[in-house]
């Protein structure tokens, strides 16, 4: 296919996985205080690991020499839970701690704007990348 | 005949140099998209490219100027920004993707003013 717009499947590709790191930010911040996941344990903190994968691999499109990223899987952040004194709590042991998911607010902000700033730079390549294609388009004209 | 017209040294380098723009844009698209990989490695023009222009355009001789062929490769002078071994910068980054599209445009225009010159030439008028 004719690439009107060059290198922008990678683009796209890291416009998703960015799009999946901030669900996965916000899904964390949304569970700060579960105590009960799925599997019966506090929530565990969801990290997103990104890999890079050979173009020709997948799709046999672009440039083999620019490896595609993608998001290879949703992993748990293998840090215990942290756990709070708070005897009033259903959830407290006999010593009265309970186990709070290992999630810190200030981390998932932080990780919050690092996934948006990544995301407006591959949208600026974007804008770039059509803006070059249109002064490609208009060569010639008068 | 006519592609004496589209052989000139001048019009070739204009037209080189905007292949090269162009897949200098693919790999800084791509070094955005892997801004946050682990051990990611920038790519670029490879810097051959820009001597063998450069030695080119000095010999004004079309033949050598269409032989040229620009390729990326990994960029040996990045230093990693983080721990994980990337050496993407996003503000270097995105400086270059700039001075890039202005390339772009200033060989856009030498194109064009090369083509409105041949219409004049030809027509009388541009």
């Amino acid at each position: 296919m004719i690439q009107i717009l060059t290198g922008i499947q990678n683009t796209s590709a890291a416009l998703d996985a960015e799009r999946t790191r901030l669900d996965v930010v916000s899904q964390n911040i949304a569970n700060a205080h579960t105590t009960h996941d799925l599997d019966g344990k506090p929530y565990q903190r969801r990290v997103v690991v990104f890999e890079n994968v050979l173009n020709n691999a997948i799709n046999g499109s672009g440039n083999p020499d620019l490896p595609t990223m993608h998001v290879a899987r949703i992993d748990r952040d293998p840090r215990g839970p942290i756990k709070v004194y708070d005897p009033t709590n259903p959830e407290a042991d006999e010593k009265g701690m309970v186990a709070k998911p290992n999630i810190n607010i200030h981390e998932e902000m932080a990780d919050l704007i690092s996934a948006s700033r990544t995301f407006e730079a591959n949208l600026a390549v974007v804008k770039n990348a059509r803006s070059m294609a249109m002064q490609t388009l208009a060569m010639g004209r008068h | 005949m006519i592609e004496a017209l589209f052989n000139q040294p001048n019009y070739l380098t204009a037209k080189k140099t905007l292949d090269a723009v162009a897949l200098r844009q693919e790999a800084i698209a791509n070094n955005l998209a892997n801004l946050e990989t682990p051990g990611y490695k920038r790519m670029d023009l490879a810097p051959q490219f820009e001597q063998e222009l450069q030695r080119a355009c000095a010999s004004s001789d079309g033949q050598q100027i269409a032989s040229l062929n620009p390729s990326l490769a990994q960029d040996a002078n990045a230093r990693a920004g983080s721990k994980d071994g990337n050496t993407v910068h996003l503000e270097e980054e995105l400086m270059r993707m700039n001075q890039n599209a202005m390339t772009h445009a200033l060989e856009t225009q030498l194109v064009s003013g090369a083509l409105a010159k041949m219409r004049l030439a030809i027509t009388g008028h541009s």
